[in-house]
């Protein structure tokens, strides 16, 4: 909660958002008003028969029966990571875990916001967290700030041709195991 | 800042005397609870048949998604939010004033407007309840904590399944 995927949201989207926020009284956890207890919804079009839908849904643990809802219908994810959480580097690596058949069969972008806040871990630090942990895993990382646009788009156009190269790479050896 | 409403005793009390008050006059109902908008459990009755913080994350999802739909249809204020299934019903209303919502477990051994009926009943009772307390005591927060939802009673609407 706090990485600023509402942020990133409504940043992106082409459309008005829907938004499910609720007044948030776990100010323990991240001192805002509000949070998403359902989701955030918007669109942003690609090409002229090409669009992207956008979801943002909860971190927060109590709220995965929406992870599952929505990973089972996603084609990639940008995961948001609050660079000043305790722990950034855990939590990337256990939503990885949670999100893994999202990965293997479209693509998942690490996006570490708030990097203003906290310069640390760096990209590097993520980088090499991958590498010792999920070195398995293909996952670029970037620093963003969810409220510029140029960055957001940068991030999601990655996501975008990272899903694609895969799947461009994955569709020959399907056509040899055939 | 007013302690959370599943944090503050008081609230839980007065909502544990609502719910029994609807269990007596209700042979339908199977199980019930107040949550939080952002989904915590307030209180619930009775125990075993269903994971309260589960039932109190997924009811706070659906009551925002519908919400949301109200708004984006622009149907204004409706009423409660009903999930109709084979062995029984959810429903789900917010107590007027309050960000706190009901949710309702009922089999089908009664209509479907008994359940109504006395849902709404328990949600006015709480908020009666809630606005009898003394006022260095606010239930749950006011009305700036729920900017999100415009001020209350925020809109519901039905979902039928």
């Amino acid at each position: 909660m706090g990485a600023g995927k509402s942020t990133a949201i409504q940043t992106l989207s082409e459309t008005a958002v829907v938004s499910t926020e609720a007044a948030n009284t776990d100010r323990a956890t991240a001192d805002k008003d509000t949070t998403t207890v359902a989701l955030d919804y918007g669109e942003i079009t690609l090409g002229p028969d090409e669009k992207v839908r956008l979801y943002g849904i909860p971190g927060q643990q109590r709220f995965d029966f929406m992870w599952s809802i929505l990973k089972d219908r996603a084609e990639g994810m940008v995961l948001l990571v609050n660079n000043d959480a305790a722990d950034p580097i855990g939590e990337m690596l256990a939503f990885l875990d949670e999100f893994r058949d999202l990965y293997d069969r479209g693509g998942v972008i690490v996006a570490a916001t708030r990097s203003d806040v906290s310069a640390t871990p760096t990209v590097a630090d993520y980088a090499a967290a991958l590498s010792e942990h999920r070195p398995d895993l293909v996952v670029p990382v970037f620093t963003v700030d969810p409220r510029k646009d140029d960055q957001m788009r940068t991030v999601l156009m990655t996501l975008v041709a990272n899903i694609e190269m895969r799947s461009m790479f994955a569709a020959p050896a399907a056509a040899v195991a055939e | 800042m007013s302690v959370a409403p599943h944090l503050d005793p008081v609230v839980v009390e007065l909502g544990r005397v609502a719910l029994r008050d609807m269990r007596d006059v209700s042979t339908s109902l199977v199980y019930s609870s107040f949550l939080t908008d952002d989904g915590f459990e307030v209180v619930h009755e009775p125990d075993g048949r269903v994971d309260p913080n589960r039932f109190a994350s997924m009811a706070s999802s659906i009551q925002a998604l519908s919400e949301a739909v109200a708004r984006e249809v622009h149907i204004g204020t409706s009423e409660y939010v009903i999930i109709a299934a084979a062995q029984g019903h959810v429903i789900q209303l917010r107590v007027p004033g309050h960000p706190i919502v009901l949710g309702a477990l009922f089999d089908d051994d009664e209509t479907l407007g008994k359940a109504l009926s006395v849902s709404r009943r328990c949600a006015t009772a709480l908020a009666t309840a809630l606005a009898a307390r003394p006022a260095d005591a606010p239930a749950g927060g006011d009305a700036h904590d729920h900017a999100a939802t415009g001020g209350w009673p925020a809109p519901t609407a039905s979902v039928t399944a």
